[in-house]
């Protein structure tokens, strides 16, 4: 489900009609899914979808483990015995 | 066009890859058979954080507290996400609930074991979930087509957990040789449930749910997929796999592995799990204890009044 745009249109039947129009008309959608605008509740404070604090845990590139697997690696294929003591 | 041909027509099309919404007419058997499959999913989603739940107050850093805080949140928000779904097939999100305290349905295998070590969170976050996103983005495949856009964002997350898995076994991995064992100790608890998750083969002829595609591949071939891409990362890090019969064959083409212990999937997913009971009891004292927000939010005329 994607966002394909919006029109203009004075009611209902013909806002479907255009999104047709716009949005259907090469077979490109299974269907079409037309909401008045002020039907629309919109959240867009910054302050809560995008706080100023480090929230990098959350994203898959948050975790670089490109060191601690080469190190861990190396010391897979160390001899026994070789490791440092704790 | 009478019932039987409509039906005919709605498993002509999912059959040839079609799509069915929410509100499109379908055949009861159909319906029942999503139902079933994504309230499963959503009860495992649900019951999954609570091994992971007891080790937030014992993380042993802020920052894992914080990651592992944020995981457990991930996977409420998908139990809420596939109970929408779930709910929108019919069944009242209430009854999904109170089934799952019964007993009457189901929840994954791995979420009915104790989470022993710092270790076994490691594993689970990596192993299990990385077992989870084999089969959920298969998922994103699923001719109902709200379960299917439902698991991108799952998968996302997922992938999340993973990297956070990964992060906490690799950390492991390069400290003393005790945090080493602790590592290979829960791999050699969590293998046997790991590779029981996916399920026994079953036979693509006669697996409905594989012929409606209400999931797109079979229980042996995703567990071939996580055994390809996961035992030589496992192997990579000098840690071994408690089964002496694993091993690829090039000849065929797939993992060799000992026979998985089905009587025991089938014991712990009925409830005769190490852990069901008392995970379950969990939920009842919890549901019983947050009643007073449903009623609050739903407005139920208070006693008092
Ligand atoms: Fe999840
Ligand atoms: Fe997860």
């Amino acid at each position: 489900m994607i966002h394909s745009g919006n029109v203009r249109a004075p009611d209902e039947e013909l806002a479907m009609h255009y999104a047709r129009e716009f949005y259907g008309r090469r077979q490109e959608s299974h269907r079409l899914w037309v909401v008045a605008r002020d039907a629309i509740t919109e959240l867009d404070d910054p302050d809560l979808l995008n706080p100023p604090f480090d929230r990098s845990f959350k994203r898959p590139g948050g975790y670089l483990i490109k060191h601690k697997l080469e190190a861990a690696k190396a010391r897979a294929n160390a001899p026994a015995g070789t490791e440092g003591s704790e | 066009m009478d019932d039987q041909e409509r039906a005919d027509a709605f498993y002509a099309h999912v059959m040839g890859g079609g799509k069915v919404e929410a509100d499109d007419w379908m055949p009861d058997d159909y319906r029942a058979a999503v139902l079933k499959f994504v309230e499963m999913h959503a009860n495992s989603e649900l019951m999954g954080v609570l091994p992971e739940r007891e080790w937030i107050l014992r993380a042993p850093t802020l920052k894992r507290k914080l990651a592992l805080t944020s995981k457990v949140q991930d996977e409420v928000g998908h139990a809420q996400l596939l109970y929408r779904v779930a709910e929108d097939l019919g069944k009242p999100r209430e009854q999904m609930l109170a089934d799952l305290m019964a007993g009457k349905t189901k929840f994954h295998n791995v979420f009915h074991y104790p989470t022993r070590s710092w270790g076994d969170v490691g594993i689970i976050a990596w192993l299990v979930d990385a077992a989870a996103i084999v089969s959920q983005q298969a998922l994103r495949d699923s001719s109902y087509a709200p379960y299917a856009r439902t698991m991108k964002k799952i998968c996302w997350e997922e992938s999340v957990h993973i990297m956070h898995g990964r992060d906490v076994v690799l950390t492991l991995m390069n400290g003393t040789s005790r945090q080493r064992e602790m590592v290979q100790e829960a791999l050699d608890r969590w293998w046997g449930p790991l590779m029981q998750m996916h399920g026994p083969p079953t036979d693509p002829a006669t697996d409905r749910d594989l012929i409606w595609k209400i999931k797109a591949k079979g229980n042996e071939q995703l567990r071939q997929e996580f055994l390809s891409i996961y035992v030589p990362r496992i192997w990579e890090l000098g840690l071994t796999v408690p089964d002496a019969g694993l091993g690829y064959d090039e000849v065929e083409g797939r993992w060799h592995y000992t026979e998985p212990d089905w009587a025991e999937l089938r014991n712990v997913v009925t409830g005769h799990g190490p852990m069901s009971q008392e995970r379950l009891e969990f939920r009842r004292t919890n549901h019983a204890a947050t009643q007073w927000v449903r009623d609050a939010v739903l407005g139920a005329p208070s006693a008092a009044a």
